[in-house]
């Protein structure tokens, strides 16, 4: 199953399926024919599943580049504080400045997302590199301790129910208009695509990119911007969404290796087929009503990740 | 080990309850864990639920200790007057030790707290319920008037309360269907017959758009889509957000988008933002009950 072309065409076929899951009825054979129908498409379901798509795709490449910036496969943006530091970013500026417009938000968001993971790659620089599992742990007890912080404040300044909104990601909301900063996020996926070969260089520690000539430091602020800014354009959209920058790119790194240039397309199909196929899980089990893809994915998801802890492949390194 | 501390808590609280007949009068009134005896008008007391503020408010009778913060503007006065004594979720034990109170009236989020709470003083759980609103309001106020000597007041306001309560039925009834919807952030849920908010439908006999939502203490999420089906000739939206105090991203805000403008209820401009503090705060208050009564009588007969 090393043909990319197969896993597109999945992708296709699925959200075609999507656009024909939703509460109000659509025939299939004569869906084209009435204005409503088209608008309802416009508006709601061709919204929603690109919403998906492009929020499964980035999701799992920032995943990637994330473990490639930490040299380590076990972690991703929301399970070491990235996405944490980028939802107290917003609740500090829904309290600072409450009318401020969503694209400063964002901003501050992203800020303060860069921050936190500065941070976070400045505590694990300092950690042995002969154990490898330290460094999800400390990126999870960081997270949980940024976290702690959003909530404390949030609960002195009774805003938890609001903190809530983006503590948990779904896509209920998403109609034509409350969605299109995502395709940024799709714009910063492809400039990854890009400079991926440098990615994988940085994957092989600090002195090795620069015996190699790399700019070492110019290729992690470039991979912290883009980790930044997607994760935080995410968290401010549909929230936050645990584990498919976890799972994604491990099943992608076991098919295709390290190569960041070779595993990148499958890791962004891969990421959009779980997210989107969780999504329609989420609209069909409970329908007409929904179930967060974040509450599908924490199910589905540590399924997976124990799947990879213990089912090592015969030729694991 | 901790079914000896539950225990233990238990028969402090029998002794607490057992120790109190001696001083004063009692009379039994009904909680909403069954008879409690309580002494009548008590001194210093303490509230937990927002409901029960507004019921004591109404007659007139004035807590010494409430919870930091209420969000119900009508209730200031009330709580200028009192000390704070925590929060709903987090009693401050110490500041309700200090005020020695005579009785401790719980409910609604903070019954969770009547056991410990039973270990400083009589405490009273005094939980609306959800699908019975009226009869536990007039019950209610029934009981404070006993406890608190103002059974005159009490039967006025009952009166005042059916009086409004067939208003509201006359002016509703044969004006269509309607949904309730709630709002948070981004998001919005709906809630039928038999849930939280199934007392609208249920009691006022206001016809519910979608008759089979299912029954869930938090409502159901839905997409902007269920709400288009429905296609409600009212709308009756609660903002939770607004309710606890953040104007955020208000409910009308979220509302307007081209699947919800479609509905018959936002052509005619028959959507309904509920007071939230009535709804969501003060629930199972007099004031709180009869401020939506009125609402919902103007806004039906415009």
């Amino acid at each position: 199953m090393k043909n990319i072309g197969v896993a597109i065409v999945a992708l296709f076929a699925l959200c075609c399926f999507s656009l024909f899951v939703g509460v109000q009825e659509v025939s299939i054979t004569d869906w084209w024919q009435e204005s409503q129908n088209t608008d309802l498409f416009l508006i709601s379901r061709i919204p929603r599943t690109l919403a998906v798509v492009l929020t499964g795709a980035s999701l799992a490449v920032s995943g990637a580049v994330m473990q490639m910036l930490a040299r380590n496969n076990f972690v991703e943006p929301s399970s070491v504080g990235t996405a944490q530091s980028a939802a107290l970013g917003i609740l500090l500026v829904t309290l600072l400045y409450p009318a401020s417009p969503l694209i400063v938000k964002m901003i501050v968001a992203a800020a303060t997302a860069m921050i936190g993971m500065a941070v976070f790659l400045a505590m694990i620089s300092r950690l042995p590199v002969t154990s490898p599992l330290l460094v999800p742990l400390v990126g999870l007890i960081f997270a949980g301790i940024v976290e702690a912080l959003t909530v404390f404040i949030a609960f002195q300044t009774d805003m938890l129910q609001f903190q809530g909104t983006w503590m948990s990601g779904e896509f209920s909301g998403i109609l034509r208009g409350r969605y299109e900063l995502l395709w940024l996020c799709g714009g910063l996926a492809i400039l990854t695509y890009v400079v991926a070969d440098q990615f994988t260089i940085i994957g092989m520690g600090k002195d090795a990119s620069i015996n190699l000539g790399l700019n070492y430091k110019q290729v992690v602020i470039l991979g912290l911007f883009i980790l930044a800014l997607s994760t935080s354009l995410i968290v401010v959209t549909v929230g936050m969404i645990p584990f498919v920058g976890l799972v994604v790119p491990n099943i992608a790194r076991r098919m295709m290796g390290d190569n960041l240039r070779a595993s990148l397309p499958w890791v962004a199909v891969l990421g959009a087929l779980l997210v989107l196929t969780c999504d329609l899980i989420g609209r069909l089990v409970h329908f007409p009503y929904e179930i967060p893809v974040g509450t599908v994915l924490g199910v589905i998801g540590s399924f997976v990740f124990l799947y990879l802890l213990y089912a090592r492949p015969a030729h694991a390194r | 080990m901790f079914h000896r501390v539950k225990r233990s808590v238990a028969a402090l609280a029998c002794l607490a309850m057992a120790a109190s007949p001696a001083l004063a009068d009692q009379v039994e009134i009904t909680t909403a864990t069954g008879k409690a005896n309580v002494t009548v008008t008590p001194k210093n007391l303490v509230v937990f639920d927002i409901g029960a503020v507004d019921n004591l408010n109404a007659l007139g009778v004035q807590p010494a200790g409430v919870v930091n913060k209420m969000y119900v503007d009508y209730l200031d006065g009330v709580q200028s007057n009192a000390e704070v004594i925590g929060t709903l979720f987090e009693p401050d034990f110490e500041a309700i030790n200090a005020l020695e109170p005579e009785l401790i009236i719980v409910g609604g989020r903070s019954s969770k707290q009547a056991k410990p709470l039973a270990e400083l003083a009589p405490t009273i759980d005094m939980t609306p319920s959800a699908s019975e609103v009226s009869q536990t309001l007039l019950a209610h106020l029934e009981a404070y008037g006993k406890v608190f000597n103002k059974q005159k007041e009490a039967a006025e306001l009952s009166s005042k309360y059916n009086e409004l309560l067939n208003e509201v039925k006359a002016a509703v009834k044969g004006k269509g269907k309607a949904l309730f919807v709630l709002t948070n952030g981004p998001k919005v849920s709906v809630f039928g017959p038999g849930s939280r908010f199934g007392w609208f439908h249920d009691e006022l006999e206001i016809e519910p758009a979608m008759a089979e939502v299912a029954v869930a203490s938090h409502g159901e999420a839905v997409s902007f889509e269920y709400i288009q089906k429905a296609n409600p000739d009212w709308l009756l939206v609660m903002d939770r957000a607004t309710a606890i105090g953040s104007d955020a991203e208000n409910a009308r805000q979220v509302l307007d988008n081209e699947l919800v403008t479609s509905t018959t209820a936002w052509k005619k401009g028959q959507v309904i933002y509920l007071d939230p503090a009535a709804t969501y705060i003060a629930q199972g208050g007099y004031q709180a009950t009869t401020r939506i009564f009125e609402q919902l009588i103007e806004a039906f007969n415009k």
